[in-house]
């Protein structure tokens, strides 16, 4: 098993060298419009140092012990699907709504059980971001496709 | 002096005026403390209500909502370890480990009042030296930033701790994100993938969001199961006078860097409150403390964050480079209100600066009040239960993600950033020296191309400057800091054994 540093440090010098490749990519132009200074000229200047650096890191770690680290647990994964979704949802369902289910998946998530204050914090939250964002700072969230084709309707 | 007060007393002795500076103090703590909603959004969102009063009404209520909306940030940074606004960053790294130790009335204590002393002495020095700092500031050029900016970044390797290779790399990362978007010099797409959104670049204010408080979200997620860490919440304390004699040099030193820092053009609080942050560790008779909660990690921030407004203000008035994004929106509110910033007003109109600076004065003053009370207030976020404050702390996330530009593309930054960022936390990266990088990539890179420019693609060049060259030492002392202390400390205890 080798030290976390080491398959850190691995896994930076695969992203460094994706990241110079995506570089090969940057449209070409001509010297005098960069005035010798590239597109890619500063990218690349960060990756070799990035790589340099994670070079340092794999070899630090071959000479250390490896370490023991924990799994995450459920609650974190039904954490991170409801947060991905958020974004997914919030086309949707619009912003507002999805506030609400979250107000309402994530304290379940969590182990909570008092249903009443859950039912408090979905109707509440979305209707104060809608009260102070909305109506006060002039913030317009997505209402989503779902609202959308109702409003059309 | 007799002059200026002459100015400065219509303004302080005007109701109007004075409602106005306690108002925009009272937003200006609230904005700061909700996370994602920066000083500068609100800034701008009031901005088009400012322009129904008179100059300086409006540029007081402007200038209250910017002193104020710095310290605010610094509320829910330390009780919740989400930074309301970017110059709030560094002090979360020593804030929220005090509250986590059920210090968090103490940390608030310190930080307001470090906050007040840095914003007052920014203030009072620039009444007299204003001139003279600004000539400073003028003299820079593009290589004396990129020499700043390598000094600010070799510096990542003294902050948050175990890991200075790490955070050095972290810092990289933060430059490697700012480059996202179009190349300004050139037109050319670079990592974009065609995403039109990504064409001006990945927004900071989501990147930040989502590397805090969503990678700290789900650090509590994972941490539900095992025994929990409440952030205990007393009464807020005032520093006492062991405290204050404590931190009362960080206090000053910080107030100094963040005056300096914020006088450069471009440069702002949050790079002020990073330098003051290492500034207080390199000083302090305890480094091995910071980042586990010390006062020494909140005074040195906080005074440098809001030494650093006032000095923002000075290139924005005497020179038109504003000093930091928030002065830029103050900026293009003086041109909209048919001023003309730059060096001829301070000879036509020395009422206006005056007043401004006085209002400032006057702000900071307030919100010591307001401040402490606003945050006796805001400490009660913390008594509300896990399952309930962070579907709340995301829901805010989300509102200040999108609040930006009004995009979802944001938001989906904000969320990549957070799992990133949690991945990166368990593999020994904290989230500061990416954001340090991300901050300092535009200014590091369009600095370095034009410097090449000058220099005519002659790294040399570099060295023929005096500037420069201070920095680059620096930085080099700064990389090798610790090896440089260790050698003092073999050499010092080999000669005591031979003495």
């Amino acid at each position: 098993m080798k030290h976390h540093d080491t398959i850190t440090g691995l896994a930076l010098l695969v992203l460094c060298a994706i990241a110079y490749w995506l570089t090969t990519g940057f449209s070409e132009v001509p010297a005098l419009l960069s005035q010798n200074v590239p597109p890619t000229f500063f990218p690349r200047l960060v990756l070799s140092i990035v790589a340099t650096l994670s070079v340092v890191l794999v070899a630090a770690g071959i000479s250390r012990e490896p370490e023991k680290t924990g799994r995450p647990s459920a609650t974190f994964w039904r954490t991170v699907v409801i947060i991905a979704s958020t974004g997914i949802l919030a086309s949707i369902l619009g912003t507002l709504l999805t506030l609400g289910i979250v107000a309402v998946a994530l304290p379940i998530a969590w182990g909570e059980r008092r249903y009443s204050f859950i039912g408090i914090l979905a109707v509440c939250l979305p209707i104060s971001i809608y009260l102070i964002f909305t109506l006060g700072l002039n913030v317009h969230f997505p209402a989503g496709q779902i609202v959308g084709l109702l409003l059309e309707n | 002096m007799n002059l200026s007060l002459e100015y400065a007393l219509p303004v302080l002795t005007d109701p109007v005026v004075i409602g106005l500076i306690v108002a925009g103090t009272v937003m200006g703590v609230v904005i700061g403390a909700l996370p994602g909603l920066s000083s500068s959004m609100g800034v701008a969102l009031l901005l088009p209500f400012s322009l129904y009063l008179e100059p300086i009404p409006a540029i007081a209520l402007l200038s209250a909502l910017y002193c104020a909306g710095t310290f605010g940030g610094s509320i829910t940074a330390i009780l919740i370890n989400a930074p309301g606004a970017p110059p709030a960053v560094a002090t979360a790294f020593d804030g929220y480990p005090m509250a986590t130790k059920g210090e968090a009335g103490r940390a608030l204590g310190i930080a307001a009042v470090s906050s007040v002393s840095g914003g007052i002495l920014s203030v009072l020095v620039l009444l007299f030296a204003a001139p003279l700092l600004a000539q400073v500031a003028y003299s820079f050029g593009p290589p004396e930033y990129f020499a700043l900016g390598v000094f600010a970044l070799s510096m990542l390797a003294s902050i948050s701790g175990e890991a200075p290779l790490k955070n050095l790399i972290g810092g990289c990362l933060g430059l490697l994100i700012a480059t996202v978007g179009i190349d300004l010099t050139t037109g050319v797409e670079r990592f974009t993938f065609g995403v039109p959104e990504l064409y001006e670049g990945i927004q900071f204010i989501p990147v930040l969001i989502g590397l805090f408080a969503v990678t700290e979200l789900l650090n509590q997620a994972q941490e539900l199961g095992r025994e929990r860490i409440a952030v205990a919440v007393s009464a807020l304390k005032l520093p006492s006078l062991d405290d204050f004699r404590r931190v009362k040099n960080t206090i000053l030193r910080s107030s100094g860097i963040g005056i300096f820092v914020g006088v450069l053009p471009a440069e702002g609080s949050t790079m002020a409150a990073m330098i003051g942050y290492n500034e207080a560790k390199r000083w302090s008779k305890n480094p091995d403390a910071f980042g586990k909660g010390t006062i020494e990690g909140v005074a040195g921030p906080e005074a440098a964050n809001n030494a650093a407004t006032g000095g923002a203000m000075v290139p924005t008035l005497a020179l038109g480079i504003p000093g930091s994004a928030t002065a830029a929106v103050i900026l293009g509110g003086l041109q909209v209100q048919g001023l003309r910033p730059g060096p001829y007003l301070f000879e036509e109109q020395p009422g206006l600066l005056y007043g401004i600076f006085f209002a400032m004065l006057l702000a900071n003053v307030l919100f010591l009040f307001i401040g402490l009370l606003g945050a006796k207030v805001f400490s009660r976020i913390s008594l509300i239960p896990r399952t309930f404050l962070w579907p709340t702390v995301f829901a805010l996330c989300f509102v200040g993600a999108y609040g930006l530009n009004q995009s979802m593309v944001d938001v989906w930054i904000m969320i990549i950033s957070g799992l990133v960022g949690f991945v990166l936390k368990k593999n020994g990266f904290g989230p500061a020296p990416i954001i340090m990088g991300v901050v300092l990539g535009g200014l590091v890179e369009t600095s370095l191309a034009q410097s090449m420019i000058i220099f005519d693609q002659q790294w040399t060049g570099f060295f023929s400057r005096p500037i420069t060259l201070s920095f680059f030492a620096l930085a080099v002392i700064s990389l090798l800091g610790g090896k440089i202390r260790s050698v003092f400390s073999r050499l010092l205890s080999r000669t005591s054994r031979t003495a």
